[in-house]
C-alpha cells in the first residue's frame, strides 16, 4: 500500500488542510453524482446543456484561468522581481477584450462544441479538423503537463504526500469528475474553486495591507527597503532583455488567450450570444481584480516572507521555491488555519484546471478525429463513449507525464501553448471568419507552418536548446517564438490562399456571406443543432 | 428585402462600436510593451517623491482601461446589437 498520510518531507502535517480538502472532494463528487444523471448525451456532455449562465460561466472561465501555476507563479515572479509580474498578468488580462470584441459572439453562434467547428463551417471538414485537433491538443497537453508537475510538487510539500501518489490522486479525481459529470461537474468544480481562490486571495491581501493601514505608499516603500533590487522592483527587469522578446511575449499572451481550446468550449455552455458576451465581461472582471491580488500578494510576500527566518532554508533562500512565496505569506499573516485554507483551494484549484484540460482534449479527439474524421456519421451513443474513453485515456495520459517530466523544468510549456494557440489555433479561427477569401489550403499550409514553426523556435531558443539540452549557444536567439510564428502563420494563410484558383476554393468563397451573416446574428441556429 | 437592410445595419453599427473599442485596446497594451522594450528605465520613476512607479500605476491603469472597454462593449451591444439581431431573427 501506498504510504497515503505519511510525511516525505515535513512532518507537522497540516490538518486544517486535510479537512478542507476532504470536504472539497466531497462536495465535487457530489456534483459529480448529480451532474451525471443529467449528463445522457454527447452534447450535454460538452456544453453541460447549454443553461450556464452567464454570470456562472464567467466564475467558470476566471476559474480556468486562475490555475495553481498563475496563482503562485505570478505571485512568485512578484516575489522575486516585483514589476515583472505584472507585464504577464497584464498580458493574460489583455485577451479578453479580444475575446469579447472579435471570436465570442461568431464563436458561439457558428460552432457546436468548440472552435474546430467554426474554421471547418465553409472548408473542407476533414483536413481542417485534424489540424485544429493538433492544435488543440498539443496546447492542452503541453498545459496538462505544466499542471500536473505544478500539482505533484506543491502537493508533495503542502501535504507532505509522495510525488506519485499525488499524481495519481489527482489523476483519478479528475477522471472522475469528466467521465461521469461531463462539462457540467467541470464547470461546478470550475465555479465553487474559483469563489475559494477569490476569497482566499482577497484574504490574504486584506490582511497583508491591513498590516499598512492601507497605505500603498508606505507598502511599497517598505518592499523597496527590503528587496535586494531595491527600487529596482518598480520597474521592468531581467525578464525581457530586449525588445523583440518584449513583442514576442506580448502577442503571444494577447492572442493567445483566444486560441486556448479549453477557454473557448466553454462560450458553449450557455444559451446564445448575448450570454456569452456577458460572460467574457465577468470573467474580465473577476481575472483583472485576481491579478492585483497576486500583485498585493507577491509584495506582501517580499515584506513578511523574505526576511523571516521561518521561511528561508539555513543558507537563506526560500523554503521550496519563489512559488511558494503566497503560502508562507498564508502562514504569515492568517497561521495554520489560513495556510491549510490556501493550501486546500490550490490543490482544488489544480483539480478543477485539469479537468477543464482534459475535457477539452477529449472533445478534439471524439468530436473531431472520431466522429467527424475517422467515423463519419458517427451515432451520438458511440461519440459519448469515445469521450469517455478519450478522458479516461488522457488522465492516464496526465499521470504518466506527469511522473516523466518531474524532474524537467516545466515552466516554459505554458508559454509554448500560449505561442501555439496564438500561431496556429487564433489566425485560423479569425480569418475564417472574417476573411472571405480564406481556403482550406490556405488553413492547412499556414496553420501547419505556424505549429511546427513555434514548436522548433522553442526546441532551438535559449530555454530548451541551452537550459535543458545543455548547449552552449542558442540556434534560435529568442525565448518566446509568437512574433515569428504568427507572422508565418498569417503569410501562409494569406499567400495560399489567395493563390488558390480551384473550383473547392471558389465553393468556399461563396459560402462565405451566409456564414457570416449567421455569424454576427446567430441565425438559423436551430436547423445547426439539428442537423 | 428586409433582411438585409437590416443586417448592413447590424454590420455597420458593429463596427462602429467594435473598432474603437478594439483601438483602445491594443494601442495602449502595445504602448505599454513597447515602453517595456525600449525605455525600461522610464516606468521605474517615482511619482510625485512616492514609492508608487510610473509603470505600475500605469499598469493598473491598464487594468482598469480593459476594465471599462468589456462593460462598455457588453452595454453598448445591449442596447444598440442587441435589438436588431432580435429582429432580423423574427423576420
Amino acid at each position: 500500500m501506498f504510504k497515503f498520510f505519511t510525511s516525505s518531507q515535513s512532518s507537522d502535517l497540516n490538518i486544517v488542510a486535510i479537512w478542507m480538502f476532504l470536504i472539497f472532494v466531497a462536495v465535487t463528487l457530489y456534483i459529480t453524482f448529480w451532474a451525471a444523471k443529467k449528463t445522457q448525451s454527447t452534447s450535454n456532455f460538452f456544453t453541460a446543456g447549454g443553461n450556464i449562465t452567464g454570470f456562472q460561466n464567467g466564475l467558470a472561465i476566471s476559474g480556468d484561468f486562475m490555475s495553481a501555476a498563475s496563482f503562485l507563479g505570478i505571485s512568485g515572479l512578484v516575489f522575486l522581481s516585483g514589476f515583472d509580474g505584472l507585464i504577464y498578468s497584464i498580458g493574460f488580462l489583455v485577451g479578453w477584450p479580444i475575446i469579447l470584441l472579435l471570436i465570442a459572439e461568431p464563436l458561439r453562434n457558428l460552432g457546436k462544441y468548440g472552435f474546430s467547428d467554426v474554421v471547418s463551417f465553409r472548408l473542407d471538414e476533414k483536413p481542417v479538423r485534424i489540424l485544429s485537433a493538433f492544435g488543440s491538443l498539443s496546447t492542452v497537453i503541453l498545459y496538462l503537463i505544466a499542471q500536473m508537475v505544478g500539482a505533484g510538487k506543491l502537493i508533495e510539500i503542502l501535504f507532505g504526500l509522495p510525488y506519485i501518489t499525488a499524481e495519481i490522486i489527482v489523476g483519478i479525481l479528475m477522471i472522475l469528475y469528466v467521465t461521469f459529470g461531463g462539462m457540467l461537474a467541470t464547470t461546478w468544480v470550475q465555479i465553487i474553486k474559483a469563489i475559494l481562490l477569490l476569497s482566499g486571495a482577497t484574504l490574504i491581501a486584506f490582511l497583508v495591507l491591513n498590516q499598512f493601514d492601507f497605505n500603498l505608499n508606505n507598502f511599497f516603500n517598505e518592499a523597496v527597503i527590503i528587496h535586494n533590487s531595491g527600487s529596482g522592483i518598480m520597474a521592468p527587469g531581467g525578464l525581457i532583455s530586449d525588445p523583440i522578446s518584449a513583442i514576442s511575449l506580448g502577442l503571444a499572451l494577447m492572442f493567445g488567450t483566444a486560441g486556448l481550446p479549453h477557454i473557448l468550449m466553454r462560450f458553449f455552455t450557455v444559451s446564445d450570444a448575448k450570454q456569452a458576451r456577458r460572460s467574457v465581461a465577468f470573467a474580465t472582471g473577476f481575472i483583472g481584480y485576481f491579478y492585483i491580488l497576486t500583485f498585493i500578494i507577491g509584495f506582501g510576500a517580499i515584506i513578511l516572507v523574505s526576511n523571516d527566518p521561518a521561511y528561508l532554508s539555513s543558507s537563506g533562500q526560500i523554503l521550496g521555491n519563489n512559488n511558494m512565496a503566497a503560502i508562507h505569506l498564508a502562514h504569515a499573516v492568517g497561521g495554520n488555519v489560513l495556510l491549510g485554507f490556501i493550501s486546500a483551494v490550490a490543490f482544488a484549484t489544480i483539480l478543477a484546471v485539469v479537468s477543464g484540460l482534459t475535457l477539452a482534449g477529449a472533445s478534439a479527439i471524439s468530436h473531431d478525429l472520431y466522429a467527424n474524421v475517422i467515423h463519419k456519421g458517427a451515432n451520438d451513443k458511440s461519440q459519448m463513449i469515445v469521450s469517455k474513453y478519450a478522458t479516461i485515456g488522457l488522465g492516464f495520459m496526465a499521470i504518466l507525464l506527469g511522473i516523466i517530466f518531474e524532474e524537467q523544468n516545466v515552466a516554459f510549456m505554458v508559454g509554448l501553448a500560449f505561442a501555439i494557440a496564438a500561431s496556429t489555433n487564433f489566425p485560423i479561427l479569425f480569418l475564417s471568419i472574417y476573411w472571405k477569401r480564406i481556403t482550406t489550403r490556405g488553413v492547412i499550409i499556414g496553420g501547419s507552418a505556424g505549429l511546427i514553426s513555434c514548436i522548433l523556435l522553442v526546441i532551438l531558443g535559449p530555454i530548451v536548446w541551452v537550459d535543458i539540452l545543455n548547449n552552449i549557444k542558442a540556434i534560435f536567439p529568442y525565448k518566446y517564438p509568437a512574433l515569428f510564428s504568427m507572422t508565418i502563420t498569417f503569410f501562409g494563410i494569406w499567400f495560399f490562399s489567395i493563390t488558390d484558383n480551384t473550383t473547392q476554393a471558389k465553393k468556399e468563397r461563396a459560402l462565405f456571406d451566409s456564414q457570416y451573416f449567421r455569424a454576427q446574428t446567430g441565425f438559423n441556429k436551430e436547423r445547426k443543432v439539428n442537423h | 428585402m428586409v433582411n438585409e437592410n437590416l443586417f448592413n445595419k447590424l454590420i455597420r453599427k458593429k463596427k462602429l462600436i467594435i473598432r474603437p473599442l478594439l483601438f483602445f485596446t491594443i494601442i495602449p497594451y502595445l504602448t505599454f510593451i513597447c515602453i517595456i522594450a525600449f525605455y525600461p528605465k522610464y516606468f521605474g520613476a517615482m511619482l510625485f517623491n512616492s514609492s508608487v512607479s510610473i509603470g505600475i500605476i500605469l499598469g493598473l491603469m491598464l487594468i482598469i482601461i480593459i476594465w471599462i472597454i468589456t462593460l462598455l462593449y457588453v452595454y453598448l451591444a445591449n442596447k444598440h446589437i442587441e435589438p436588431i439581431i432580435n429582429k432580423i431573427n423574427n423576420v
